[in-house]
């Protein structure tokens, strides 16, 4: 299932207004509230935290309806939930997140994240990649950084993308100045349906393990050859993706990760139907089996119509709503537990975000429109301390009002829980050092 | 707050919103001694602008101050609709405008002629009063007095003279080193004759701010005395400094001028061929040219068996077969091998696959795909675009055909074209891009930021597709129109850039007349552009469809040349093919694997160009014998015959298929081959099930008893249309021996996979 977010611009166009940004604008006025540090590792860091599961809200999830509710606000800005009370004293959620709200004591919130761009592909480039869009260059977003940096050799990919790593309109690989090998593997099928597996996982009849074997080497060698008919050198490097394919066809392990048949009918309803739950208990699945990191994708957030159906209800009518919010929610607060019993939160950070938020004022069509001035991000495990709340939005949800939190701030927050320092240095193809986080300061209360 | 309807508005208006400028008007650099990269680089001295007594002129003083403070960007008050009730037209193109805006509107409130100083002009973005859009302005600047000394002699709209050029010093300057700075120098021609420094009111940005940075120096000072009255002049120095090596754009706007500076710092240190001149093909010469500058050289041509498997790929989307390996060597023996290269470059662009590959290509950029149930328009579309490819209909015809047909679509082909896009401004937008090579989506919802396209552009090109009913028959519609979003009216036809289209007259013939007039600076470089990337692996532009000032080609006189080569001789493709063709350029051997990219953008070596999807499905096919069907074609079509984007060709989308459904130019084919197709090119049934097929070539030999050394010798030549050399040879016999008598079907199985599945085999060297 593709979900289309409303402007189709794509990536070219990103680069483009990327350029505006080179050519004239700098940094908006609000994020000069806070001090411009270049990325410091943080000394005494706790990193404690070795895989990252990013549960990644495609479309801009509505801070209001969600983690920031303002039950005080006029209607218009309200809008149609009610709040609850969590387990944290004075903490209130939107009334969609049940789970999340009797888990509130394990998650950290981050109120006032605040950008200046407000359109998908732009959005999505910021949050994942901590820059914003240039046109010189496009960064790569930090689950690829992580997996570049710690590769596992293991027999699954370093980086798992459920069920695709379709963000920000489809339009950003991930890998950016990094090689292709480090794009996320989509697995493309849907783990909610009943026959989902992985395509082509299972081997051609009589290509047997010794012959697959046989192959690479023989790669190797056509290769090899080909090169040394122009030139001297003929040591090859197989392509990587090759051989990561190739360990992928040889481990009878890594089917079984994909196997969720082999979960019990509890732990799967526990996660609920819709592909977000199933989709978080493959995610857990692959962090137990080694994956370092996995991003759940889930689509639909651009809610610019109808969000009281397609945040609550999932369809008109629905008598259990199975909108978006409630099938995270319970998604979430599942996958929070599972990782806890299995021993998993504390080295597994999950990050819940999107591009942006919505608009405070609901419009004319029922909807919220894009809204990047402040918006809501959540976090668990990895060693976090949860029940905080940070930084928070004014009385209606549309500016920071206290301790404003840009993207490079959560990229370099999220590289130092994961024991990255964000003062590392990568290098683009031409050679340029590139720093992971150029002008972001690590959250201090979650490390 | 607003919670806008239209989200494209919200999106970009928060996007760009008005955020201060990178560089600020007056910055105190210190700076010591001016170095120019070259002597003949020194600026000239010039009158620079003064804030003279005589009075000042609107026009070509005030607006430039807006235009350097940032008040009339897109995303301030040249928007649309302007910003907080303010409108300046972008960048200042409409001065009249403007005037009004300031002098007039808001009941004159705007200026105070009895107080200067206390103008809403100036104390807004001075900060004396709240402004939206932070401190443009210094207070008591040099700017500042400017407009303050304007409002005080009236404000008056002198049109005392107007820009007629802009150009910068040096537009292109070779800088050794961090060490030796470029000084820039911006020049602006008025119509009154006169010429003047205008760096203090241009804005300088390195597209790469890392590799490049603008270092701005100021000085004010008051001349004069002697009885004259004081003059307080400003003068800015800017300095670019390159940090790296390669070429280096800063792009220098003054008013709505946007002009492109090409900093070069040396990546090698080779002295060859200095200027290019000894080059006979005109490619050659601009290529050396910039490897000359860059310190670069030009690498030995590729052997004649490499030659001849690139030039067969990217003219016929086809492995040379066997008749042609051995036509080819026997010409080369007889008549050597420059003769030999020459002569295949004929035949090839003669010949029916060259039609056959070309129409292919042509029908992803025409984005050809039936809709649902309805077939018949898509195959008169592809029987048309064969036709005109194979009888070498210049590309003007083909262009005009395609915008002035109508009719019945199944069966009048090129109408089809008008079904496109789902609406007209979707139309608009695809036809800039083909024809055009711009972009110009932008310009929906307000003046494109970093083009000169406006919404007046936008939507003008839109009310000309309106025109055109686009169901089954393509017609005129004369009541068709589009909303032009600033105005609520429905928008006024126009030629992009140029005029509005007289109403009542035929919008289509007027931007076919101007695509192809003498100054139309769209159409050739948009195609010749699009033809170097087929044939060298990347564009001249990057987009290759997005042209425009502020993203320019890496070898501006190249294209241009190209273009203006194209132009003269009837925009045929063949003639621009043949002459990339033939240059030593694309005759350039295969670069070694440790080289970057920073030299291979200068055609330096050979770029390896992966096989489109449906060329890698015909060249497994052919090496393999074995033939699959597509859709409702049955096995045996060859995939580049297949234009229509809509078939279902799952086979094919596993290799990166382009639906055409969106702009397939732009798509990264290598990054469509990721790690999922890698397993199933392991795993799955496309090139297995081929080497197990009874009829297929490796089956065939080995029921044949046919020798291991054949063997390997026939998938070799038709893989990659040489013999093994002797090592190879060597290497499978040994190997495949080895592996003892009841393996040898699995081994020589893996041994072509191993040849299908190679980098040599998977890409074009």
């Amino acid at each position: 299932m593709r979900v289309k977010n409303c402007d189709g611009v794509t990536r070219r166009d990103a680069l483009r207004v990327g350029g505006l940004t080179a050519l004239s604008l700098s940094l908006p006025g609000l994020l000069r509230l806070r001090s411009g540090h270049a990325a410091k590792s943080v000394p005494g860091a706790s990193a404690k935290a070795k895989n990252c599961i990013l549960i990644w809200l495609d479309g801009g999830p509505s801070h209001l309806d969600m983690f920031d509710p303002k039950p005080n606000a006029p209607a218009e800005v309200r809008g149609p939930f009610e709040t609850l009370q969590t387990n944290v004293p004075g903490v209130s959620f939107s009334e969609l997140m049940p789970e999340c709200g009797k888990r509130a004591d394990r998650l950290a919130v981050v109120r006032s994240m605040t950008s200046p761009l407000g359109e998908h592909n732009f959005g999505t480039h910021y949050l994942l990649s901590g820059y914003r869009p240039t046109p010189v260059l496009e960064y790569p977003a930090f689950g690829c950084v992580a997996a570049h940096l710690r590769p596992t050799s293991g027999m699954l990919p370093d980086h798992i993308a459920v069920p695709n790593f379709r963000v920000g309109g489809a339009n950003f690989s991930g890998n950016g100045f990094l090689s292709t090998t480090v794009q996320p593997f989509a697995i493309g099928g849907d783990p909610a349906k009943p026959d989902f597996s992985v395509r082509d996982l299972d081997r051609f009849p009589d290509v047997t393990a010794k012959r697959l074997n046989r192959r690479r080497k023989f790669l190797a060698a056509v290769d090899g050859f080909q090169q040394a008919v122009e030139q001297q050198a003929a040591d090859v490097n197989l392509d990587p993706q090759f051989e990561q394919a190739f360990r992928l066809a040889t481990s009878p392990e890594a089917k079984s990760a994909f196997d969720l048949q082999a979960e019990d009918a509890r732990t799967r309803a526990a996660y609920g139907p819709r592909t977000i739950g199933q989709s978080c208990l493959l995610a857990r699945r692959l962090i137990e089996r080694g994956v370092p990191i996995v991003t759940v994708n889930n689509p639909g957030w651009d809610t610019h119509q109808q969000l009281y159906t397609r945040l609550k209800e999932g369809f008109a009518g629905a008598r259990t709503p199975v909108g978006l919010v409630p099938s995270l929610d319970r998604a979430l607060g599942a996958l929070l537990d599972d990782l806890d019993e299995r021993g998993l939160l504390e080295e597994t950070l999950v990050v819940v975000m999107g591009e942006f938020g919505r608009t405070p004022k609901l419009n004319t069509s029922g909807g919220r429109d894009h809204w990047p001035r402040v918006f809501s991000v959540a976090l668990a495990g990895g060693g976090i301390s949860g029940g905080q709340i940070i930084g928070a939005s004014d009385a209606v949800g549309e500016s920071p009002a206290e301790r404003p939190v840009s993207p490079a701030d959560l990229t370099a927050t999220i590289y130092t829980l994961l024991g990255i320092d964000p003062g590392t240095e990568l290098h683009t193809p031409d050679g340029r050092p590139v720093r992971l986080v150029q002008d972001g300061t690590a959250i201090e209360e979650l490390l | 707050m607003g919670g806008r309807a239209n989200c494209c508005n919200l999106a970009f208006v928060v996007a760009l919103s008005c955020f201060a400028w990178v560089v600020s008007a007056s910055e105190p650099t210190e700076v010591s001694g001016v170095q120019t990269a070259d002597e003949r680089c020194q600026p000239r001295q010039l009158p620079v602008s003064t804030v003279a007594p005589k009075p000042v002129d609107f026009d070509t003083e005030v607006v430039p101050v807006l235009t350097k403070a940032g008040c009339n960007v897109g995303a301030c008050h040249g928007s649309a609709s302007g910003r907080g009730g303010f409108r300046l037209s972008l960048f200042g193109g409409r001065p009249q405008d403007d005037y009004k805006a300031i002098v007039q509107e808001f009941s004159g409130r705007r200026v105070n002629l009895a107080q200067p100083a206390n103008s809403l002009v100036l104390q807004k973005p001075t900060g004396m009063l709240d402004h939206g859009g932070e401190v443009r302005l210094e207070w008591q600047g040099v700017d500042h007095k400017l407009i303050e000394r304007w409002i005080s002699e009236g404000a008056p709209r002198l049109e005392r003279t107007k820009l007629v050029n802009f150009s910068v010093k040096p537009n292109s300057a070779v800088v050794k080193n961090a060490d030796e700075p470029a000084r820039l120098q911006a020049i602006a021609e008025f119509s009154d004759g006169t010429e003047r420094d205008v760096t203090a009111w241009t804005v300088f940005t390195a597209t790469d701010s890392a590799s490049v940075e603008i270092k701005i120096h100021s000085n004010t000072r008051v001349v004069g005395g002697d009885g004259k009255p004081a003059e307080e002049s400003i003068s800015q120095t800017v300095r670019a400094i390159v940090r790296r090596p390669g070429q280096h754009i800063v792009i220098a706007r003054y008013l709505d001028r946007v002009v492109p500076i090409e900093l070069i710092q040396p990546i090698g240190h080779s002295t060859m061929d200095r200027d290019g001149k000894s080059a006979t093909n005109l490619v050659d010469r601009y290529v050396r040219q910039k490897q000359s500058r860059l310190g670069l050289w030009s690498s030995p041509d590729a052997d004649d068996a490499t030659f001849l498997r690139r030039i067969t790929l990217d003219l016929t989307g086809r492995l040379p077969t066997g008749e042609q390996v051995d036509a080819f060597s026997l010409s080369r023996r007889r008549n050597g091998s420059t003769t030999a290269r020459v002569e295949l470059i004929d035949q090839l662009l003669e010949s029916d696959e060259f039609s056959e590959y070309w129409a292919y290509r042509f029908s992803r950029l025409l984005r050809i795909r039936s809709a649902p149930r309805e077939t018949q328009g898509a195959d008169a579309y592809a029987n048309w675009l064969c036709a005109v490819i194979a009888n070498g209909t210049s590309l003007k015809e083909m262009t005009r055909e395609l915008l002035l047909s109508e009719g019945d679509t199944h069966v009048n082909g090129p109408a089809n074209f008008y079904r496109v896009g789902a609406d007209a401004r979707l139309q608009a937008e695809y036809a800039s891009e083909l024809l055009m090579g711009a972009r110009m989506r932008c310009a929906n919802c307000h003046n494109h930021p970093l083009d000169r396209w406006t919404q007046d552009d936008y939507h003008g090109l839109a009310a000309i597709f309106a025109k055109m009913s686009t169901g089954r028959m393509v017609q005129p519609n004369p009541r068709g129109e589009v909303t032009h979003p600033a105005t609520g009216e429905p928008a006024v036809m126009r030629i992009p850039g140029q005029e509005f289209v007289p109403p009542g007259s035929d919008g289509r013939q007027h931007l076919a007349d101007w695509l192809f007039a003498d100054d139309n600076a769209y159409f050739g470089r948009a195609w010749v552009n699009r033809l170097w990337k087929s044939m060298m692996g990347r564009g001249l532009v990057e987009p290759s469809d997005d042209l425009r000032a502020t993203n320019p080609p890496s070898h501006p006189a190249l294209l241009d040349a190209l273009a203006e080569d194209f132009t003269a001789n009837g925009y045929d493709i063949r003639h621009t093919l043949r002459l990339i063709a033939k240059s030593q350029a694309y005759a350039a051997s295969r670069a070694p694997p440790d080289v970057d990219d920073l030299v291979l953008k200068f055609y330096v070596f050979a770029t390896a160009k992966p096989l489109p999807a449906e060329v890698l499905a015909d060249a497994v096919s052919d090496v393999t014998g074995v033939w699959t069907g597509y859709g409702q074609h049955k096995a045996g079509v060859r995939a580049v015959t297949i234009l229509d984007g809509a078939i279902a060709a799952p086979q094919l989308d596993v290799l990166g298929r382009c639906q055409r459904a969106e702009a397939c130019e732009t798509i990264d084919v290598a990054a469509q081959r990721g790690l999922a197709s890698k397993l199933h090119f392991l795993n799955g049934d496309w090139i297995n099930k081929r080497l197990i097929a009874p009829d297929g070539r490796l089956q065939q030999l080995i029921a044949k008893d046919a020798t291991t050394e054949s063997i390997v010798r026939s998938i070799y030549r038709h893989a990659f249309s040489r013999d093994p050399s002797s090592a190879e040879q060597e290497y499978w016999q040994k190997t495949i021996k080895a592996a003892g008598p009841a393996e040898r079907q699995a081994v020589l199985q893996d041994f072509a996979w191993s040849i299908l599945n190679s980098r040599a085999f998977t890409h074009n060297y």
